[in-house]
């Protein structure tokens, strides 16, 4: 306001002021503000008015809540961790489906190369009728892992990097809502605060 | 304080009730924080619960080589300082820029001149009203918890260089808004 007078000290001297306030001037600097007060109208003024808050607010009590707040806390607390449970159930639920579906995939395309390698083998088995049981299966297996990795490549051919970057993805995805739901179970340990 | 660490740790384990028993334990100095910050005691009461929701969400991040009360007043003044600035409530000032209307201030009480309880509690809050929400925790601290330029600088996450700026220049804000006598 325009009752302020600047002080050519400026801030510094206010500055004194506030440490003053606290306790924490030194000697030499008190007698400073102290020299200094006696001759500036201004800094007099506003030493006035700093102390005059002081004392107001070092008057001025702690406050505290209506009776009943911790058990207004403690419902709320009691709401928003059912809100949490409710968040957890629904996760859970859209991670097992999507895994359930993931693995249903797997099998079936474990059992269809299966299928196509055992009618392969079929029509070789004519050619090779003495051949050992032993060797058979073992045949069976490579070519079974043979069609698995055709199959793979012609999927990457035809679809390319974008096959390979939703499939990344996808497995990323699920892998992180597996370690959520790991790390945030209701009755497992708690981390970072949820129960 | 072995019973408050006790509480910590069953509160850790999930126990609400001994969460409870904290809030009980700090309630009137968080809510006071919320209320000299806000001005309001429906927002205080809210901001107040707020910060035990949040602590008792960040329970684990509690390091026990600090006072819980300073932990608590960290969550409850930063949140307070949010509340303000998204609200736009808080005077964004300057020494230099052009100060708000004056409030008025009895003189210091004294025995003869006894200031009610109710009007001593308005003048505060129009004092710490005319602040930014910085400077006013930092005072709110500084006066009301007694805390030493070091322990607001941990509590609000700033220097300690930076607390004594606050304190000079909101000391000096408010000065500047008392009437002349």
């Amino acid at each position: 306001m325009e009752r302020w007078e600047e002080c050519e000290h400026g801030e510094g001297l206010t500055g004194l002021m506030s440490l003053a306030l606290d306790g924490l001037l030194e000697d030499r600097d008190r007698q400073r503000l102290e020299q200094h007060l006696m001759t500036c109208a201004a800094c007099r003024q506003e030493w006035e008015a700093m102390q005059q808050i002081s004392t107001l607010f070092e008057a001025s009590p702690l406050v505290g809540p209506s009776l009943g707040f911790a058990t207004r806390v403690e419902r709320r607390l009691g709401e928003q961790t059912r809100k949490r449970r409710r968040l957890f159930g629904g996760v859970a639920l859209l991670t097992s489906s999507l895994s359930l579906a993931g693995v249903t995939v797997i099998t079936l395309m474990v059992f269809g190369l299966g299928i196509a390698a055992w009618r392969w083998l079929d029509s070789a088995a004519a050619a090779e009728q003495e051949t050992q049981a032993v060797s058979q299966v073992v045949s069976g297996m490579g070519l079974l892992g043979r069609g698995a990795s055709l199959f793979l490549g012609d999927l990457l051919l035809q679809y390319g990097a974008p096959l390979v970057l939703v499939l990344g993805i996808s497995l990323a995805v699920l892998v992180t809502m597996w370690v959520w739901l790991y790390r945030k179970h209701p009755n497992g340990k708690r981390d970072n605060g949820y129960v | 304080m072995d019973q408050e660490r006790a509480w910590i740790e069953q509160a850790l384990k999930g126990d609400q009730t001994a969460f409870g028993q904290l809030v009980q334990a700090y309630e009137r100095p968080v809510y006071n924080l919320a209320y000299r910050m806000l001005g309001d005691p429906a927002e205080a009461e809210d901001a107040a619960q707020e910060t035990f929701l949040r602590a008792y969400s960040k329970l684990a991040t509690y390091q026990p080589e600090r006072k819980f009360v300073n932990w608590l007043l960290s969550i409850a003044s930063h949140y307070c300082i949010d509340r303000l600035r998204r609200k736009g409530r808080a005077p964004q000032l300057s020494l230099d820029g052009p100060l708000p209307p004056q409030w008025t201030i009895s003189k210091a009480p004294r025995p003869d001149q006894e200031v009610s309880q109710k009007e001593q509690r308005e003048q505060v809050r129009q004092a710490l009203e005319t602040l930014p929400a910085d400077y006013r925790a930092a005072v709110v601290l500084r006066y009301w918890y007694g805390m030493s330029y070091d322990e607001i600088a941990v509590t609000m996450h700033t220097t300690e260089s930076a607390i004594k700026a606050r304190l000079h220049r909101a000391r000096r804000m408010m000065a500047h808004q008392l009437p002349a006598a």
